[in-house]
């Protein structure tokens, strides 16, 4: 029975954790833009999905005007990006040129006959039961729809020193356990032990004796 | 601003816990290393007197320094991601 609550919890911590990596590192994805358009947000129980206003505007309004990338991946589906500032806050992209992007995105719009594909950066993800929206980071253009992604070397770089970080703290915890609390718990469960001994000896004296 | 205030801020407060634990950290090793350096040694001085003058060395060395990168690094990676993000 323990051993099970233990589980569920170190699964569930870690799929958390992988899913707050999944949403945050940047991935990219080769598209081919067919529009771009703006649209006013109303922000409700999906406003944790969704990044700052534009640096330096009033960032305090419920609403605002949020750009938008309609696309079509190389696999055949839709995407549609939000391009929004991620300024100084939450995750840490310090993306201040979302109207720059807006105007790359646009210029590299193309129609299905006479397509052009490109390479867009993004981080987060699509869900339309909460109407979220991945954020794109940057676009560029690329030779065709079978163009490398590249090798994600910031990713692999932060997840190697979080799981190193991870890692060191829990050998130090494990050998901290088995040197001080382990011993320490030993001993309380043979006080225990002793004592349930004595009571369960003291209870027998009222027992008859044969 | 209010945003920038706030991410200086906490990024000082965090990075401070962490100069000040590395601090202390790197001072207790050099400490550990001296008093085994005075154990092998000939053993001139008395001991408190070996150590004072060793951490003395020690504070003006150029590792103590170095510790501060513990601040320079974040502005500087932060520096590289707005420039890589925005203007590349």
């Amino acid at each position: 029975m323990f051993g099970f609550i233990r589980w569920t919890f170190w699964i569930t911590i870690w799929v958390l954790i992988a899913g707050v990596f999944h949403y945050t590192l940047p991935q990219v994805d080769i598209v081919r833009i067919t529009d771009t358009y703006e649209k006013r947000q109303d922000f409700g129980e999906n406003s944790l999905f969704w990044a700052q206003a534009d640096t330096g505007t009033d960032g305090t309004l419920t609403n605002r005007d949020v750009f938008f990338i309609q696309t079509r991946r190389v696999k055949g589906d839709v995407m549609v990006y939000r391009n929004e500032d991620t300024g100084w806050g939450w995750p840490p992209y310090f993306k201040f040129d979302t109207s720059n992007l807006q105007a790359e995105a646009g210029d590299l719009k193309s129609a299905e006959d006479d397509a052009r594909y490109v390479a867009i950066k993004h981080y987060g993800w699509r869900n339309e039961f909460l109407t979220i929206f991945p954020n794109a980071i940057s676009v560029r253009a690329v030779d065709g729809p079978d163009a490398s992604k590249g090798i994600a070397w910031v990713n692999i770089f932060i997840i190697t020193i979080f799981l190193t970080v991870v890692y060191g703290i829990w050998v130090r915890w494990r050998r901290f356990r088995i040197a001080r609390i382990d011993p320490t718990m030993e001993a309380i469960e043979d006080d225990l032990a002793e004592a349930s001994g004595a009571v369960s000896s003291w209870f027998g004296t009222w027992r008859k004796k044969n | 601003m209010f945003a920038l205030a706030r991410l200086m801020v906490v990024g000082f407060v965090v990075l401070t816990v962490i100069y000040v634990c590395l601090s202390l950290y790197s001072r207790a090793v050099r400490k550990g290393k001296l008093r085994a350096q005075w154990h092998e040694g000939p053993q001139e001085q008395t001991l408190d007197a070996f150590l004072d003058e060793g951490l003395e060395d020690y504070d003006k060395s150029l590792r103590r320094k170095l510790i501060l990168s513990v601040y320079v690094i974040p502005v500087i990676l932060v520096s590289v991601v707005i420039y890589l993000t925005n203007f590349s």
